[in-house]
Protein backbone atom coordinates (compact mmCIF):
# COMPACT_ATOMS: atom_id res chain seq x y z
CA UNK A 1 0.00 0.00 0.00
CA UNK A 2 1.67 3.20 -1.19
CA UNK A 3 0.20 5.84 1.12
CA UNK A 4 0.90 9.58 0.99
CA UNK A 5 3.55 10.52 3.52
CA UNK A 6 2.36 13.21 5.92
CA UNK A 7 4.53 15.74 7.72
CA UNK A 8 3.00 17.70 10.60
CA UNK A 9 3.91 21.40 10.45
CA UNK A 10 3.19 23.81 13.29
CA UNK A 11 0.84 26.74 12.99
CA UNK A 12 1.66 30.00 14.74
CA UNK A 13 5.06 31.53 15.46
CA UNK A 14 7.12 28.45 14.59
CA UNK A 15 5.12 27.86 11.41
CA UNK A 16 5.59 31.49 10.38
CA UNK A 17 9.35 30.92 10.54
CA UNK A 18 9.23 27.51 8.89
CA UNK A 19 7.10 28.10 5.79
CA UNK A 20 9.38 30.74 4.17
CA UNK A 21 12.39 28.49 4.82
CA UNK A 22 10.79 25.78 2.68
CA UNK A 23 9.93 28.05 -0.27
CA UNK A 24 11.71 26.86 -3.42
CA UNK A 25 12.63 23.48 -1.89
CA UNK A 26 11.10 20.06 -2.66
CA UNK A 27 8.95 20.51 0.44
CA UNK A 28 7.61 23.96 -0.46
CA UNK A 29 3.93 24.19 0.43
CA UNK A 30 1.35 24.83 -2.28
CA UNK A 31 0.71 28.55 -1.91
CA UNK A 32 -2.90 28.44 -3.17
CA UNK A 33 -3.77 25.75 -0.62
CA UNK A 34 -1.90 27.68 2.05
CA UNK A 35 -4.12 30.72 1.49
CA UNK A 36 -7.27 28.61 1.78
CA UNK A 37 -8.65 27.12 4.98
CA UNK A 38 -7.44 23.66 3.99
CA UNK A 39 -5.32 21.98 6.67
CA UNK A 40 -3.78 19.27 4.48
CA UNK A 41 -1.47 21.02 2.04
CA UNK A 42 0.32 19.39 -0.92
CA UNK A 43 4.08 19.95 -1.17
CA UNK A 44 6.26 20.30 -4.26
CA UNK A 45 7.05 16.57 -3.96
CA UNK A 46 4.26 14.25 -5.12
CA UNK A 47 3.21 11.78 -2.44
CA UNK A 48 4.23 14.11 0.40
CA UNK A 49 1.70 16.42 2.08
CA UNK A 50 1.79 18.66 5.11
CA UNK A 51 -0.72 18.81 7.95
CA UNK A 52 -1.02 22.21 9.63
CA UNK A 53 -1.55 21.65 13.34
CA UNK A 54 -1.43 23.54 16.60
CA UNK A 55 1.78 22.82 18.49
CA UNK A 56 -0.08 21.26 21.41
CA UNK A 57 -1.82 18.75 19.10
CA UNK A 58 1.05 18.02 16.76
CA UNK A 59 2.95 15.46 18.90
CA UNK A 60 -0.20 13.34 19.21
CA UNK A 61 -0.62 13.11 15.43
CA UNK A 62 3.00 11.99 15.08
CA UNK A 63 3.02 9.63 18.08
CA UNK A 64 -0.08 7.90 16.71
CA UNK A 65 1.67 7.45 13.36
CA UNK A 66 -0.83 9.58 11.42
CA UNK A 67 2.03 11.86 10.36
CA UNK A 68 5.42 10.21 9.85
CA UNK A 69 7.40 13.34 10.72
CA UNK A 70 6.71 16.62 12.46
CA UNK A 71 8.32 19.89 13.49
CA UNK A 72 7.57 21.11 16.98
CA UNK A 73 9.14 23.23 19.71
CA UNK A 74 11.17 21.35 22.32
CA UNK A 75 9.14 23.16 25.02
CA UNK A 76 5.99 21.40 23.79
CA UNK A 77 7.81 18.08 23.51
CA UNK A 78 9.12 18.29 27.07
CA UNK A 79 5.74 19.32 28.40
CA UNK A 80 3.84 16.50 26.68
CA UNK A 81 6.52 13.78 26.95
CA UNK A 82 5.05 11.74 24.07
CA UNK A 83 6.71 8.60 22.72
CA UNK A 84 8.45 10.23 19.77
CA UNK A 85 11.84 10.06 18.14
CA UNK A 86 13.63 13.41 18.07
CA UNK A 87 15.89 13.28 15.04
CA UNK A 88 17.40 16.76 15.03
CA UNK A 89 17.58 20.14 16.70
CA UNK A 90 16.65 22.43 13.80
CA UNK A 91 18.06 25.51 15.48
CA UNK A 92 15.37 28.00 14.51
CA UNK A 93 12.54 29.21 16.70
CA UNK A 94 14.97 29.66 19.59
CA UNK A 95 13.45 31.06 22.76
CA UNK A 96 13.73 30.89 26.53
CA UNK A 97 11.30 29.49 29.06
CA UNK A 98 11.46 32.19 31.70
CA UNK A 99 10.00 33.24 35.01
CA UNK A 100 8.66 36.74 34.46
CA UNK A 101 7.32 39.24 36.97
CA UNK A 102 6.35 42.91 37.11
CA UNK A 103 9.26 45.32 36.64
CA UNK A 104 10.97 45.86 40.00
CA UNK A 105 10.05 42.42 41.40
CA UNK A 106 13.14 40.22 41.85
CA UNK A 107 13.56 36.46 42.15
CA UNK A 108 14.37 36.98 45.84
CA UNK A 109 11.07 38.83 46.30
CA UNK A 110 9.26 35.87 44.78
CA UNK A 111 11.24 33.38 46.89
CA UNK A 112 10.25 35.28 50.03
CA UNK A 113 6.53 35.03 49.35
CA UNK A 114 4.75 32.69 51.78
CA UNK A 115 2.26 31.74 49.08
CA UNK A 116 3.65 32.05 45.57
CA UNK A 117 1.25 31.82 42.64
CA UNK A 118 2.61 31.19 39.14
CA UNK A 119 0.51 31.25 35.99
CA UNK A 120 1.73 29.07 33.13
CA UNK A 121 0.89 26.76 30.28
CA UNK A 122 4.04 24.79 31.10
CA UNK A 123 3.17 23.13 34.45
CA UNK A 124 5.57 20.22 34.03
CA UNK A 125 8.65 22.35 33.32
CA UNK A 126 7.60 24.77 36.07
CA UNK A 127 7.19 21.99 38.63
CA UNK A 128 10.61 20.58 37.70
CA UNK A 129 12.23 23.99 38.18
CA UNK A 130 10.43 24.58 41.50
CA UNK A 131 11.65 21.20 42.68
CA UNK A 132 15.26 21.99 41.69
CA UNK A 133 15.02 25.36 43.46
CA UNK A 134 13.44 23.86 46.59
CA UNK A 135 10.37 26.09 46.19
CA UNK A 136 6.66 25.40 46.35
CA UNK A 137 4.02 27.34 44.47
CA UNK A 138 0.41 27.22 43.43
CA UNK A 139 0.24 26.80 39.66
CA UNK A 140 -2.51 28.62 37.77
CA UNK A 141 -3.04 26.87 34.42
CA UNK A 142 -3.45 29.26 31.46
CA UNK A 143 -3.38 28.57 27.76
CA UNK A 144 -2.82 32.09 26.38
CA UNK A 145 -2.23 35.77 27.25
CA UNK A 146 -0.32 34.82 30.39
CA UNK A 147 1.20 38.31 30.51
CA UNK A 148 -2.08 39.63 31.92
CA UNK A 149 -1.95 37.40 34.99
CA UNK A 150 0.58 39.40 37.10
CA UNK A 151 -0.90 42.72 35.96
CA UNK A 152 -4.42 41.80 37.02
CA UNK A 153 -3.49 39.99 40.23
CA UNK A 154 -4.24 36.44 39.05
CA UNK A 155 -0.66 35.39 39.83
CA UNK A 156 2.58 36.81 41.26
CA UNK A 157 4.53 35.86 38.14
CA UNK A 158 4.33 33.78 34.99
CA UNK A 159 6.43 31.06 33.38
CA UNK A 160 6.27 31.57 29.64
CA UNK A 161 8.26 31.47 26.42
CA UNK A 162 10.26 34.59 25.65
CA UNK A 163 11.75 35.20 22.22
CA UNK A 164 12.64 38.91 21.95
CA UNK A 165 11.17 40.19 25.20
CA UNK A 166 9.02 42.75 23.30
CA UNK A 167 5.68 41.42 24.59
CA UNK A 168 7.00 41.34 28.15
CA UNK A 169 8.24 44.92 27.90
CA UNK A 170 4.91 46.07 26.47
CA UNK A 171 3.20 44.67 29.57
CA UNK A 172 5.70 46.00 32.08
CA UNK A 173 7.21 42.60 32.85
CA UNK A 174 10.84 41.44 33.14
CA UNK A 175 12.56 38.04 33.16
CA UNK A 176 13.71 37.08 36.65
CA UNK A 177 15.03 33.58 35.86
CA UNK A 178 15.59 31.36 32.84
CA UNK A 179 14.18 27.85 33.36
CA UNK A 180 15.28 26.39 30.03
CA UNK A 181 15.75 26.94 26.33
CA UNK A 182 13.66 25.79 23.42
CA UNK A 183 14.05 25.43 19.66
CA UNK A 184 12.34 23.62 16.78
CA UNK A 185 12.90 19.85 16.65
CA UNK A 186 12.34 17.32 13.89
CA UNK A 187 10.34 14.45 15.35
CA UNK A 188 9.39 11.10 13.88
CA UNK A 189 6.81 8.44 14.67
CA UNK A 190 8.67 5.58 16.34
CA UNK A 191 6.76 2.90 14.46
CA UNK A 192 7.10 4.49 11.02
CA UNK A 193 10.79 5.23 11.51
CA UNK A 194 11.73 1.79 12.80
CA UNK A 195 9.49 -0.27 10.54
CA UNK A 196 9.91 1.72 7.32
CA UNK A 197 13.27 3.48 7.51
CA UNK A 198 13.59 3.18 3.72
CA UNK A 199 10.59 5.52 3.33
CA UNK A 200 10.97 7.80 6.34
CA UNK A 201 14.72 8.48 6.48
CA UNK A 202 14.92 9.88 2.94
CA UNK A 203 12.00 12.18 3.79
CA UNK A 204 13.76 13.33 6.97
CA UNK A 205 16.96 13.89 4.98
CA UNK A 206 14.97 15.86 2.38
CA UNK A 207 13.52 18.09 5.09
CA UNK A 208 16.88 18.61 6.79
CA UNK A 209 18.48 19.34 3.41
CA UNK A 210 15.78 21.88 2.54
CA UNK A 211 16.22 23.70 5.85
CA UNK A 212 20.01 23.60 5.62
CA UNK A 213 19.94 25.08 2.11
CA UNK A 214 17.93 28.03 3.44
CA UNK A 215 19.98 28.49 6.63
CA UNK B 1 -20.82 9.97 34.76
CA UNK B 2 -17.28 8.92 33.74
CA UNK B 3 -16.47 9.65 30.11
CA UNK B 4 -13.35 7.53 30.02
CA UNK B 5 -13.58 3.90 30.99
CA UNK B 6 -10.79 1.31 30.81
CA UNK B 7 -10.86 -0.44 27.48
CA UNK B 8 -11.29 -4.21 27.76
CA UNK B 9 -11.56 -5.43 24.16
CA UNK B 10 -14.57 -7.41 22.93
CA UNK B 11 -13.74 -9.62 19.96
CA UNK B 12 -16.34 -10.35 17.29
CA UNK B 13 -16.44 -13.55 15.28
CA UNK B 14 -13.57 -13.00 12.83
CA UNK B 15 -11.21 -11.50 15.41
CA UNK B 16 -12.08 -14.13 18.02
CA UNK B 17 -11.40 -16.90 15.51
CA UNK B 18 -8.13 -15.24 14.48
CA UNK B 19 -7.02 -14.96 18.12
CA UNK B 20 -7.69 -18.66 18.76
CA UNK B 21 -6.00 -19.67 15.48
CA UNK B 22 -2.88 -17.61 16.17
CA UNK B 23 -2.73 -18.69 19.81
CA UNK B 24 -2.95 -22.33 18.75
CA UNK B 25 -0.36 -21.98 15.99
CA UNK B 26 2.12 -20.15 18.22
CA UNK B 27 1.73 -22.55 21.15
CA UNK B 28 2.17 -25.40 18.64
CA UNK B 29 5.43 -23.87 17.41
CA UNK B 30 6.69 -23.53 20.98
CA UNK B 31 5.62 -27.08 21.87
CA UNK B 32 7.46 -28.39 18.79
CA UNK B 33 10.62 -26.78 20.18
CA UNK B 34 10.19 -28.43 23.57
CA UNK B 35 8.51 -25.53 25.42
CA UNK B 36 5.99 -26.69 28.04
CA UNK B 37 3.06 -24.53 29.07
CA UNK B 38 2.65 -22.95 32.48
CA UNK B 39 -0.42 -20.99 33.47
CA UNK B 40 0.18 -18.67 36.43
CA UNK B 41 -2.80 -17.35 38.36
CA UNK B 42 -4.63 -14.34 37.01
CA UNK B 43 -4.56 -12.75 40.46
CA UNK B 44 -1.30 -11.63 42.04
CA UNK B 45 -1.12 -11.83 45.78
CA UNK B 46 2.49 -10.72 46.15
CA UNK B 47 3.72 -7.15 46.16
CA UNK B 48 1.64 -5.15 43.70
CA UNK B 49 3.92 -3.72 41.02
CA UNK B 50 3.65 -0.23 39.60
CA UNK B 51 1.40 -0.16 36.53
CA UNK B 52 -0.67 -3.12 37.73
CA UNK B 53 -4.42 -2.93 37.97
CA UNK B 54 -5.13 -3.10 41.68
CA UNK B 55 -8.27 -3.92 43.55
CA UNK B 56 -9.39 -5.04 46.98
CA UNK B 57 -10.42 -8.59 47.74
CA UNK B 58 -12.10 -8.09 51.10
CA UNK B 59 -9.47 -6.22 53.10
CA UNK B 60 -6.59 -7.44 50.98
CA UNK B 61 -5.02 -5.42 48.18
CA UNK B 62 -4.46 -7.64 45.16
CA UNK B 63 -3.84 -7.08 41.47
CA UNK B 64 -4.50 -8.69 38.13
CA UNK B 65 -1.62 -10.38 36.34
CA UNK B 66 0.12 -7.47 34.60
CA UNK B 67 3.02 -9.33 33.01
CA UNK B 68 3.52 -13.01 32.35
CA UNK B 69 7.30 -12.90 32.86
CA UNK B 70 7.10 -11.64 36.42
CA UNK B 71 4.20 -13.95 37.33
CA UNK B 72 5.99 -16.95 35.80
CA UNK B 73 9.25 -16.12 37.54
CA UNK B 74 7.53 -16.09 40.92
CA UNK B 75 5.85 -19.41 40.21
CA UNK B 76 9.05 -21.06 38.96
CA UNK B 77 11.19 -19.75 41.80
CA UNK B 78 8.70 -21.12 44.34
CA UNK B 79 8.11 -24.46 42.66
CA UNK B 80 11.47 -25.70 41.33
CA UNK B 81 14.89 -26.23 42.92
CA UNK B 82 16.35 -26.42 39.41
CA UNK B 83 14.64 -24.66 36.52
CA UNK B 84 12.60 -26.33 33.79
CA UNK B 85 14.61 -25.15 30.79
CA UNK B 86 11.84 -24.24 28.35
CA UNK B 87 8.46 -22.82 29.37
CA UNK B 88 5.63 -21.24 27.37
CA UNK B 89 2.47 -19.31 28.19
CA UNK B 90 -0.67 -17.91 26.56
CA UNK B 91 -3.40 -15.64 27.88
CA UNK B 92 -4.14 -12.07 28.89
CA UNK B 93 -2.32 -9.50 30.99
CA UNK B 94 -3.93 -6.40 32.46
CA UNK B 95 -1.78 -3.32 32.34
CA UNK B 96 -2.53 0.31 33.09
CA UNK B 97 -2.37 2.01 29.67
CA UNK B 98 0.04 4.84 28.91
CA UNK B 99 -2.28 6.31 26.27
CA UNK B 100 -6.05 6.54 26.81
CA UNK B 101 -6.76 4.68 23.55
CA UNK B 102 -4.73 1.61 24.58
CA UNK B 103 -6.48 -1.49 25.81
CA UNK B 104 -6.14 -2.59 29.43
CA UNK B 105 -6.50 -6.29 28.61
CA UNK B 106 -3.84 -7.57 26.21
CA UNK B 107 -3.50 -11.02 24.74
CA UNK B 108 -0.05 -12.57 24.63
CA UNK B 109 1.81 -15.75 23.78
CA UNK B 110 5.40 -16.13 24.86
CA UNK B 111 8.21 -18.32 26.01
CA UNK B 112 11.18 -18.38 28.32
CA UNK B 113 14.50 -20.22 28.16
CA UNK B 114 16.08 -20.70 31.59
CA UNK B 115 19.54 -21.99 32.46
CA UNK B 116 21.65 -22.35 35.59
CA UNK B 117 23.99 -19.41 36.14
CA UNK B 118 27.26 -19.62 34.25
CA UNK B 119 26.05 -21.82 31.41
CA UNK B 120 26.84 -20.45 27.94
CA UNK B 121 23.83 -18.44 26.79
CA UNK B 122 24.59 -17.72 23.14
CA UNK B 123 22.88 -20.85 21.84
CA UNK B 124 19.69 -20.07 23.77
CA UNK B 125 19.64 -16.52 22.37
CA UNK B 126 19.91 -17.83 18.80
CA UNK B 127 17.23 -20.47 19.49
CA UNK B 128 14.81 -17.72 20.52
CA UNK B 129 15.68 -15.62 17.45
CA UNK B 130 15.08 -18.59 15.16
CA UNK B 131 11.65 -19.22 16.66
CA UNK B 132 10.76 -15.54 16.37
CA UNK B 133 11.82 -15.65 12.72
CA UNK B 134 9.22 -18.37 12.07
CA UNK B 135 6.34 -16.37 13.52
CA UNK B 136 5.51 -13.97 10.61
CA UNK B 137 5.01 -16.96 8.29
CA UNK B 138 2.95 -18.77 10.91
CA UNK B 139 0.44 -15.95 11.37
CA UNK B 140 0.34 -14.90 7.72
CA UNK B 141 2.28 -11.63 7.84
CA UNK B 142 3.42 -10.92 4.29
CA UNK B 143 6.64 -9.27 5.40
CA UNK B 144 8.34 -8.42 8.66
CA UNK B 145 11.50 -6.99 10.16
CA UNK B 146 13.47 -8.48 13.03
CA UNK B 147 15.57 -5.98 14.99
CA UNK B 148 18.54 -7.35 16.90
CA UNK B 149 19.84 -5.17 19.72
CA UNK B 150 21.81 -5.53 22.91
CA UNK B 151 20.95 -3.75 26.16
CA UNK B 152 24.55 -4.11 27.35
CA UNK B 153 25.71 -1.69 24.63
CA UNK B 154 24.23 1.10 26.73
CA UNK B 155 24.27 -0.43 30.18
CA UNK B 156 27.98 -1.29 30.34
CA UNK B 157 29.35 2.15 29.32
CA UNK B 158 26.99 3.85 31.80
CA UNK B 159 28.16 1.52 34.58
CA UNK B 160 31.81 1.95 33.56
CA UNK B 161 31.42 5.73 33.92
CA UNK B 162 29.67 5.34 37.28
CA UNK B 163 26.53 6.92 35.86
CA UNK B 164 23.42 5.88 37.77
CA UNK B 165 20.13 7.43 38.87
CA UNK B 166 18.58 10.49 37.27
CA UNK B 167 21.49 11.32 35.00
CA UNK B 168 21.64 7.78 33.60
CA UNK B 169 17.85 7.90 33.13
CA UNK B 170 18.17 11.17 31.21
CA UNK B 171 20.81 9.64 28.89
CA UNK B 172 18.65 6.57 28.31
CA UNK B 173 15.57 8.73 27.63
CA UNK B 174 17.57 10.75 25.09
CA UNK B 175 18.78 7.57 23.39
CA UNK B 176 15.23 6.25 23.35
CA UNK B 177 14.27 9.41 21.45
CA UNK B 178 17.28 8.76 19.18
CA UNK B 179 18.39 12.29 19.91
CA UNK B 180 22.18 12.65 20.27
CA UNK B 181 21.75 16.39 20.89
CA UNK B 182 19.68 15.51 23.98
CA UNK B 183 22.46 13.20 25.21
CA UNK B 184 24.91 16.12 24.97
CA UNK B 185 22.44 18.41 26.78
CA UNK B 186 21.87 15.87 29.57
CA UNK B 187 25.61 15.31 30.13
CA UNK B 188 26.63 18.96 29.87
CA UNK B 189 29.56 19.52 32.26
CA UNK B 190 29.92 15.85 33.28
CA UNK B 191 33.47 14.38 33.04
CA UNK B 192 32.27 11.56 30.76
CA UNK B 193 30.21 13.83 28.48
CA UNK B 194 32.52 13.65 25.44
CA UNK B 195 32.94 9.86 25.61
CA UNK B 196 29.28 9.05 26.15
CA UNK B 197 28.17 11.55 23.50
CA UNK B 198 30.53 9.94 20.98
CA UNK B 199 29.15 6.53 21.98
CA UNK B 200 25.58 7.75 21.47
CA UNK B 201 26.52 9.04 18.00
CA UNK B 202 27.96 5.60 17.15
CA UNK B 203 24.86 3.76 18.40
CA UNK B 204 22.55 6.06 16.47
CA UNK B 205 24.55 6.21 13.27
CA UNK B 206 22.99 3.36 11.30
CA UNK B 207 19.99 1.08 11.13
CA UNK B 208 20.85 -0.77 7.97
CA UNK B 209 21.67 -4.39 8.69
CA UNK B 210 24.90 -6.25 9.31
CA UNK B 211 27.15 -3.29 8.38
CA UNK B 212 25.73 -1.44 11.38
CA UNK B 213 27.98 -3.39 13.74
CA UNK B 214 31.05 -1.67 12.30
CA UNK B 215 29.66 1.64 13.65
CA UNK B 216 30.72 0.41 17.08
CA UNK B 217 34.37 0.75 16.03
CA UNK B 218 34.08 4.53 16.34
CA UNK B 219 32.83 4.30 19.93
CA UNK B 220 35.25 5.09 22.79
CA UNK B 221 33.90 1.92 24.42
CA UNK B 222 34.66 -0.33 21.44
CA UNK B 223 37.05 -2.56 23.44
CA UNK B 224 34.74 -2.70 26.48
CA UNK B 225 31.96 -3.94 24.19
CA UNK B 226 34.04 -6.40 22.17
CA UNK B 227 32.27 -9.42 23.67
CA UNK B 228 28.80 -8.01 22.87
CA UNK B 229 29.88 -7.14 19.35
CA UNK B 230 31.26 -10.61 18.62
CA UNK B 231 28.12 -12.17 20.16
CA UNK B 232 25.92 -10.11 17.79
CA UNK B 233 28.23 -10.88 14.89
CA UNK B 234 28.01 -14.63 15.55
CA UNK B 235 24.21 -14.42 15.85
CA UNK B 236 23.99 -12.59 12.52
CA UNK B 237 26.22 -15.14 10.80
CA UNK B 238 23.96 -17.92 12.09
CA UNK B 239 20.66 -16.23 11.31
CA UNK B 240 21.28 -14.57 7.95
CA UNK B 241 21.67 -17.82 5.94
CA UNK B 242 18.38 -19.18 7.31
CA UNK B 243 16.40 -15.97 6.97
CA UNK B 244 12.93 -16.79 5.58
CA UNK B 245 11.81 -14.90 2.48
CA UNK B 246 10.00 -11.66 3.33
CA UNK B 247 11.80 -11.31 6.66
CA UNK B 248 14.43 -8.61 6.97
CA UNK B 249 17.08 -8.66 9.68
CA UNK B 250 18.32 -5.34 11.05
CA UNK B 251 20.76 -4.45 13.78
CA UNK B 252 19.47 -1.75 16.10
CA UNK B 253 22.36 -0.67 18.33
CA UNK B 254 20.30 2.03 20.03
CA UNK B 255 17.53 -0.22 21.32
CA UNK B 256 17.10 0.87 24.94
CA UNK B 257 13.44 -0.02 25.44
CA UNK B 258 13.13 -1.98 28.68
CA UNK B 259 16.73 -1.28 29.62
CA UNK B 260 15.89 -1.61 33.31
CA UNK B 261 14.91 -5.22 32.65
CA UNK B 262 17.02 -6.51 29.75
CA UNK B 263 20.69 -7.27 30.37
CA UNK B 264 21.89 -8.56 26.97
CA UNK B 265 20.64 -9.31 23.45
CA UNK B 266 17.18 -7.99 22.55
CA UNK B 267 14.73 -8.97 19.79
CA UNK B 268 11.89 -6.94 18.31
CA UNK B 269 9.55 -7.89 15.51
CA UNK B 270 7.97 -5.21 13.29
CA UNK B 271 5.82 -5.20 10.18
CA UNK B 272 6.41 -2.49 7.58
CA UNK B 273 3.89 0.22 8.38
CA UNK B 274 3.06 -1.06 11.88
CA UNK B 275 3.09 1.65 14.52
CA UNK B 276 4.09 -0.66 17.35
CA UNK B 277 6.38 -3.66 17.70
CA UNK B 278 4.51 -6.95 17.36
CA UNK B 279 6.80 -9.11 19.46
CA UNK B 280 9.64 -8.31 21.80
CA UNK B 281 12.07 -10.08 24.02
CA UNK B 282 15.64 -10.57 25.06
CA UNK B 283 17.95 -11.66 27.84
CA UNK B 284 17.07 -10.69 31.41
CA UNK B 285 19.60 -12.34 33.68
CA UNK B 286 18.79 -10.34 36.81
CA UNK B 287 15.20 -11.49 37.21
CA UNK B 288 15.74 -14.87 38.93
CA UNK B 289 18.73 -13.85 41.09
CA UNK B 290 16.48 -11.11 42.52
CA UNK B 291 14.07 -13.92 43.51
CA UNK B 292 16.87 -15.90 45.15
CA UNK B 293 17.52 -18.33 42.27
CA UNK B 294 20.92 -18.41 40.48
CA UNK B 295 19.35 -18.82 37.06
CA UNK B 296 19.70 -16.84 33.87
CA UNK B 297 16.82 -16.33 31.47
CA UNK B 298 15.77 -15.02 28.09
CA UNK B 299 12.43 -15.04 26.32
CA UNK B 300 10.02 -13.23 24.08
CA UNK B 301 6.38 -12.33 23.96
CA UNK B 302 4.13 -12.04 20.91
CA UNK B 303 1.66 -9.19 21.34
CA UNK B 304 -1.50 -10.70 19.87
CA UNK B 305 -3.67 -7.67 20.67
CA UNK B 306 -1.45 -5.47 18.49
CA UNK B 307 -1.51 -8.09 15.74
CA UNK B 308 -5.31 -8.20 15.90
CA UNK B 309 -5.45 -4.40 15.62
CA UNK B 310 -3.04 -4.49 12.70
CA UNK B 311 -5.07 -7.17 10.91
CA UNK B 312 -8.19 -5.01 11.33
CA UNK B 313 -6.59 -1.74 10.16
CA UNK B 314 -4.06 -3.02 7.61
CA UNK B 315 -5.44 -6.29 6.18
CA UNK B 316 -3.17 -5.72 3.16
CA UNK B 317 -0.20 -6.73 5.35
CA UNK B 318 -1.58 -10.25 5.85
CA UNK B 319 -2.11 -13.28 3.64
CA UNK B 320 -5.65 -14.61 3.40
CA UNK B 321 -6.05 -17.38 6.02
CA UNK B 322 -6.00 -20.85 4.50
Amino acid sequence: MNQTLLIAFPKGRLGDELVPKLAGTPLALDTAALKSRVLRIPTATPGVAALLLKGADLPRYVAAGVASLGIVGSDTLDEMDMDLLELADLGFGACRLSLCAKTGVTLEDLRAKPHLRLATKFPKATEAWLSREGLTAELVPLSSSAELAPLLGLADAIVDLVQTGGTLKAHGLVETAVLGRSSARLVAARGAYLSEPGRIRPLADMLLGALKAKA
Amino acid sequence: MPVRTPHFPDLLFGSAARLRRWEGALMGLLADHGYRELHPSLVLREAVPEGALRFFDGDELVALRWDFTVALAGLLARSFPTPPDRVAYAGAVFRRPVQPWEAVERFEVGCERIQPEGEPAAEADVELARMLMAIPGLIGLKSAILHLGNAALVRRPLEAEGLFGELADAVVAALSRRAPHRVREALDGHPSAARLSAHAEALLSELDGPGTLSALESSPYASLLEEERSHMDRALKTLLPILPPNLELRVDLADVAGLGFYTGPTLRLWAPGAQQELAAGGRYDRLFPDLGRPWQAAGFCVRLSRLLDLAATRPDLFEEPR
